[in-house]
């Protein structure tokens, strides 16, 4: 994966919601993870795809 | 019932809690994922992919939309889609990781990959805003969910007013000689061939019995119509081995 994402993607990445809140999500492209604050969850991005489910995140402390 | 009640789901025949269908799910497809093109070939004899068709030709794809083909793992219905309408985009959604990088792997990815992106996520619980898309499909998907209802009430937040869902999804033939024929294909003919090729009789054994357990066609038909949607109608596709519904939200 190369670290500039096309744009594309981005409009992607920015489009999706937290499945359990809805809330809109914050892209961290260094950690490769979208941030949902109200649900406490940091969701993967593994091989360019994002995996919203709230069984793969990570619990933000 | 009791607040101590487990809620129960079908898992094949086998009755399940509601918490354990998903993992249980997801195991089959993981552990079928890059022999699932074939499987669906050899078990439908290849008319998998003529059902796949008349989905398209009642859906009438248009230039510019925007598809959510979910559970749509190896990527046969989006690829189909953005085939038939310039400009059209489509989001693929799975829940199981190695469905989708089984369909990234395919050349079509490669060619059409700036209309299309990939999507791990549960259908029950959809990572989308409400009226985003302009269609949505599943096909041979909505079986494996643990609450129909759930996905069918997903899809019609995430649709746009005037926008679609289309299913296809194994059913049941009106028949009950030809049915009782097809019972005996599917659970003498399918396990052992899900041994042989995938090297997996216990994961087959699961998608004959849940074939087996889906709602027939007018049930399925009444769950859509009550999570919604207008103009539900039905096909028959192969006299019942198949069927398509759609709906839309209006």
């Amino acid at each position: 994966m190369t670290a500039e994402k096309p744009l594309h993607d981005r409009h992607m990445l920015e489009a999706l919601v937290c499945p359990l809140t809805h809330a809109v999500l914050r892209y961290d492209a260094e950690a490769q993870e979208l941030i949902s604050l109200p649900a406490g969850l940091a969701y993967p991005i593994r091989g360019g795809v994002p995996i919203l489910l709230p069984d793969e995140a990570r619990r933000l402390d | 019932m009791t607040d101590s009640t487990q809620n129960t789901t079908h898992f094949g025949f086998q009755t399940v809690n509601e918490g354990e269908k998903a993992g249980m799910v997801h195991g089959v497809f993981t552990r079928v994922a890059s022999k699932y093109d074939i499987m669906n070939d050899l078990m439908s004899l290849g008319i998998h992919r003529l059902w796949k068709d008349a989905m398209m030709n009642w859906l009438a794809p248009r230039p510019g939309q925007h598809l959510l083909d979910m559970a749509g793992g190896t990527g046969d219905v989006a690829f189909r889609f953005l085939g038939r309408a310039p400009g059209a985009t489509a989001t693929v959604c799975d829940m199981t990781e190695s469905m989708l990088t089984e369909g990234q792997k395919r050349a079509e990815a490669e060619n059409l990959a700036s209309r299309l992106e990939w999507v791990e996520a549960d259908a029950m619980a959809l990572p989308f805003a409400d009226n985003s898309y302009d269609v949505f499909t599943m096909s041979f998907g909505i079986r494996n969910v643990t609450r129909i209802s759930d996905v069918l009430a997903e899809a019609f937040r995430v649709l746009r007013p005037g926008g679609r869902l289309m299913v296809l999804e194994f059913s049941q033939l009106p028949n009950p000689a030809l049915q009782w024929l097809y019972d005996r294909y599917s659970f003498n003919v399918i396990p052992p061939l899900g041994a042989l090729v995938a090297k997996d009789r216990d994961s087959y054994q699961y998608l004959v019995e849940s074939i087996r357990k889906f709602p027939d066609q007018e049930a399925f038909a009444r769950m859509i119509r009550a999570a919604g949607f207008g103009q539900v109608k039905y096909r028959n596709l192969s006299m019942g081995i198949a069927a398509l519904h759609s709906g839309w939200k209006i």
